[in-house]
């Protein structure tokens, strides 16, 4: 199995780390807004592709930036750190915040991501099926509504937490409410689905408890070249849960090369 | 440190919810989500009355301020607003000056803040003292979604500059900040003080809100925490004020002490300690998630509380605990005023804030512990401490 490099660039004057594996054609994955398990999960795409994982400013091994408060400073990043590593065209993943996050920024350059997967995006406002708000959510239950696998914590989340761990923790989630107090999706977003006309993949648990499954159908209904695969038993952290997430993803992305 | 000549007693009162439900065991908080359909509005109509007398009472015995404050969304405070609260006592007082402490300015548009206290200052002839706490962190959970606990300190910061400004520039000015943004800020009335009353900051003596106290030349108000981390906070203010050539005045320093006194030690112990031990167990009792909301503190401040044995849950404190780190005076008239002339004069604060009332305490014991305080901890401090007798006759004289 490969293994990540770790890399530091200076992003626009914020230190950002970058994991890297494999050689290929390049696949860019934007992490949730979390990184207790790490993204050991998606090794198996290095074998295949050049898979770069970028932690986001404010989590992570990257450095905070507090004038992040908005998705789009996200994506302003990402421009700058892409053009950093000179990847130009490249397949573009992301779960949860990071699919929010992948699916805006390639509302904004289309014409550079050859293929999408948004794996359990946050982002929508569906009332019918409301995304779960994360700060209500108790301490003592949160990990049991990020997964329907405990398992995938062993040896990640030190019991009882360590004040370092769960610091950590309280970065990231600072982090996250910087752009997400208010409000964990943008009203407007569905009107500029239209945009991403490349070939998208909506890859969703149907264990959810955070993002309800049901709203993969609001998401395939808004983008003009979507599929749509629903995992059984599977809950929010999909690629750490299934490794059969992994792989659709590598069908999906990989497609592109056999044609 | 220069001797006090004087010192202010402030009467300070909390406005409790007090109704303490049978399953009360089954509650995590008595904030935020604890649920409003056990607020009885006939039960809280009492309360008003209640705490009313108790204020009123405070007055006709001579303290020289009473201390009114703001909080939200829990049974702590029954004073979600205030300016109201204060309007109330402006009105039904003549002599005392009042602190309102306050307002927590990010939950409000800064601009209605400053008209709200102008407005006071000069309905009260000029009685109003102002003190500016942040907010604690379950009032962001309370409070609207656009008010975000990860930019509570910058914002706070520049609604502060703009009240300032609006009280003591002439208007109408154009102010555009990263947070508000205002064409024509020209707030009517404008304070009676001259050039503003005067203001505090309220902190927990984090280094942000002793910076704030210093930056905008304010008195430094601390909340109840341990005592060495107000000495801490009380001599960084120093430290920081001398940096710009002012020096800290007594006057600026305000500390906040739980009393009780009754004819010997023994009885004041037996008297007070079940009712602060509900305060504690009961009025404070909060979950960690919203006591420190995401991006409340730093990271560093949170890795600081979460190593800190001694921030560990205060619900769980024991009595000899809570005496032993915190301002509980409680005791003898003898005792009671060595101790609080020692606090002040350790802190070198010329202000205390007085809590007579705390957690479910009957009234009758309220009564007595405000009468006993006024009439035999009060004369016992100024012999020692000096400064001013309370114009107590007139102040009775006008009660009407």
């Amino acid at each position: 199995m490969p293994e990540f490099r770790e890399e530091h660039l200076d992003v626009n004057g914020v230190d950002t780390a970058v994991f890297s594996a494999g050689e290929g054609p390049p696949f860019v994955f934007f992490h949730g807004a979390g990184t207790v398990t790490g993204f050991d999960c998606l090794l198996p795409l290095a074998e295949r592709f050049r898979l770069i994982v970028p932690h986001h400013p404010g989590f992570g091994a990257s450095a905070d930036d507090a004038s992040v408060d908005d998705i789009h400073d996200y994506v302003r990043h990402y421009l700058d750190l892409l053009d950093l590593l000179g990847v130009e065209e490249f397949s573009l993943g992301g779960l949860s915040m990071g699919g929010y996050l992948a699916a805006s920024f390639s509302i904004y350059q289309p014409h550079r991501v050859r293929r999408l997967v948004l794996g359990a995006p946050i982002g929508l406002r569906v009332r019918e099926h409301p995304t779960i708000d994360i700060f209500s959510i108790p301490d003592e239950e949160l990990l049991g509504y990020l997964t329907e696998d405990m398992s995938i914590f062993e040896g990640k989340v030190p019991m009882p937490p360590t004040p370092e761990f769960l610091a950590e923790r309280y970065r990231e989630s600072t982090s996250t409410a910087r752009l997400f107090w208010k409000r964990v999706y943008d009203l407007k977003l569905t009107r500029w689905l239209h945009r991403l006309t490349m070939p998208t993949l909506v890859v969703w648990g149907d264990a959810d408890k955070l993002v309800p499954v049901e709203q993969a159908a609001v998401w395939a209904e808004h983008i003009p070249n979507a599929e749509v695969r629903i995992l059984p038993g599977v809950g929010h952290l999909i690629f750490d849960e299934s490794a059969e997430a992994v792989d659709a993803i590598a069908d999906f992305v990989g497609a592109e090369l056999t044609v | 440190m220069s001797a006090l000549d004087g010192i202010k007693l402030y009467f300070f009162h909390h406005h409790h919810y007090i109704d303490i439900p049978d399953d009360h065991e089954r509650y995590r908080a008595t904030m935020v989500d604890y649920p409003n359909s056990l607020y009885d509005p006939e039960k809280g109509y009492e309360l008003y009355e209640r705490h009313f007398r108790s204020i009123l009472r405070a007055e006709q015995l001579g303290f020289d301020g009473i201390c009114l404050n703001e909080h939200h969304s829990m049974t702590y405070s029954m004073s979600p607003t205030v300016g109201l609260m204060a309007a109330r006592y402006v009105t039904a007082t003549d002599r005392c000056p009042i602190m309102v402490a306050g307002t927590p300015i990010n939950l409000q548009y800064p601009n209605r803040v400053a008209e709200e206290y102008a407005l006071l200052d000069v309905m009260s002839g000029g009685r109003m003292e102002y003190a500016f706490p942040l907010g604690t962190g379950m009032e962001y959970w309370a409070n609207e979604g656009t008010v975000n606990p990860t930019t509570a300190r910058k914002r706070f910061r520049e609604s502060l500059d703009i009240i300032l400004r609006a009280w003591t520039e002439d208007g109408p000015m154009r102010y555009e900040g990263d947070f508000y943004t205002y064409r024509y800020l020209n707030v009517w009335p404008k304070p009676y003080q001259k050039p503003y009353p005067k203001c505090f900051i309220v902190g927990t003596g984090s280094e942000e809100t002793v910076q704030l106290a210093v930056d905008y030349g304010m008195g430094y108000s601390i909340v109840f925490v341990p005592i060495p981390s107000q000495l801490k906070a009380f001599a960084r203010f120093r430290e920081l004020a001398a940096e710009r050539g002012r020096t800290v005045e007594p006057d600026d320093l305000i500390i906040v002490v739980m009393a009780y006194v009754a004819d010997t030690d023994e009885e004041a112990v037996r008297e007070a300690q079940p009712h602060i031990e509900t305060f504690f167990s009961w009025f404070h009792r909060v979950t960690p998630r919203f006591l420190v909301p995401p991006g409340y503190v730093t990271t560093k401040e949170f890795l600081r509380r979460a190593s800190d044995a001694a921030m560990a849950d205060s619900t769980k404190a024991t009595w000899d605990d809570m005496v032993s780190i915190g301002r509980i005076a409680c005791g003898s008239p003898d005792t009671v005023a060595e101790t609080i002339v020692n606090w002040c004069e350790e802190a070198g604060a010329g202000r205390v804030n007085v809590v007579l009332e705390n957690g479910d305490m009957p009234e009758w014991k309220i009564a007595k512990n405000t009468t006993l305080f006024a009439d035999e901890v009060m004369p016992r401090i100024r012999a020692r401490i000096g400064g001013k007798t309370a114009d107590r006759e007139l102040a009775t004289a006008g009660v009407k």
